[in-house]
């Protein structure tokens, strides 16, 4: 598998790099909007990489490495507000297990936000930074040379006869 | 026609598109918040997406007011050959006063400029149907009613761009 080289933080301009790290700054989006649901910080993150993986490669790696790293911790936050509404509603039992997955999720946010402000920071500074799994298969998806990568010469939009 | 439809087939099309470009950009105003606090800079893709939502309202809000005809564009980057808004970008803010700003702001922004902008807001609207008589019989607004009304939207819009922490420049007092 071939791939394009990795440009230098000197090749990389302010705004590409501003751009890179306010993808990992999506996972403040709910509190912006003031609804503390998980799955909005996974709705800004979907939107923020869709608008602008096409602008640089560079770009294109954190918002796809941020997009990742937001599916888990919105999934197990999510699993959280789930159990609490249920346990509301139903006038379930607050149970042990309830506080010790409420313990895990929210062990496994800090550790997501702070990998997250690191990351930010790093892109800030036009520098890679991998995440644990989803680094490397954020850099497969930005960096592979495809076949299509350079324009070829056989038109796209063609008459219908 | 736009009086008695308009909300059919203007404010209710855009309305709904900029609730939600809306919620975009405070999510990003949000964010630039915290960027310009440890960076100095409003990221200029944000900057640039937030102009171009101001100017979209602004789009709408002129036919709303009957500044002038014709159908407002959708989109961001979309432009319009009878308004022009355009916000320098500034390559540094401060972060001093992006503090005073979110702490202090309702203070020395909020409620003086609130204030005058209330009693502006109530002349306008009588402006506004004073106005809608006068080119329902003559087909034009008169240039004082016209300069008026856009000296007010020029006001507010001031007053966003300086508590969206978009410029240092404190608003002035002035319809110009």
């Amino acid at each position: 598998m071939e791939f394009h080289p990795l440009p230098q933080p000197h090749e990389i301009t302010e705004r590409e790099k501003e751009d890179a790290m306010g993808a990992y700054l999506m996972m403040f989006a709910a509190v912006a909007i003031g609804l503390p649901l998980p799955i909005i910080n996974l709705i800004a993150a979907i939107i923020y990489y869709f608008v602008n993986r096409k602008k640089s490669r560079f770009i294109h790696f954190h918002c796809l490495q941020a997009l990742l790293s937001n599916i888990p911790t919105t999934l197990i936050n999510w699993g959280l507000v789930i159990w609490a509404v249920r346990n509301f509603i139903g006038h379930h039992e607050w149970t042990e297990t309830f506080w010790a997955y409420a313990i895990f999720a929210g062990l496994a946010t800090f550790l997501y936000f702070i990998v997250s402000l690191i990351a930010a920071y790093k892109a800030r500074h036009g520098k890679m930074y991998y995440f644990l799994l989803f680094g490397k298969i954020s850099y497969e998806a930005a960096y592979r040379v495809r076949p299509n990568d350079e324009p070829g010469t056989e038109p796209v939009n063609k008459p219908p006869f | 026609m736009r009086s008695f439809f308009g909300l059919f087939y203007i404010y209710l099309p855009h309305g709904f598109v900029l609730l939600f470009m809306g919620l975009w950009g405070a999510i990003l105003g949000f964010i630039a918040w915290w960027m310009i606090l440890f960076t100095g800079r409003y990221p200029q893709s944000f900057f640039e997406y937030q102009v171009g939502l101001q100017r979209w309202q602004m789009r709408v809000n002129a036919r709303y007011f009957n500044l002038t005809d014709g159908y407002p564009a959708f989109g961001i980057d979309s432009k319009d050959e009878v308004i022009t808004f355009e916000v320098p970008y500034p390559e540094k803010l401060s972060r001093g006063m992006l503090l005073v700003r979110a702490f202090f702001g309702w203070l020395y922004v909020l409620i003086p400029h609130g204030i005058v902008l209330y009693l502006l807001t109530l002349a306008v609207l009588v402006v506004w149907f004073v106005g809608w008589w006068i080119i329902l019989f003559t087909g034009q607004l008169p240039a004082g009613m016209h300069n008026f009304i856009v000296g007010y939207m020029r006001w507010t819009t001031r007053v966003n761009l300086y508590m969206g922490n978009m410029t240092d420049t404190y608003p002035p007092f002035s319809l110009d």
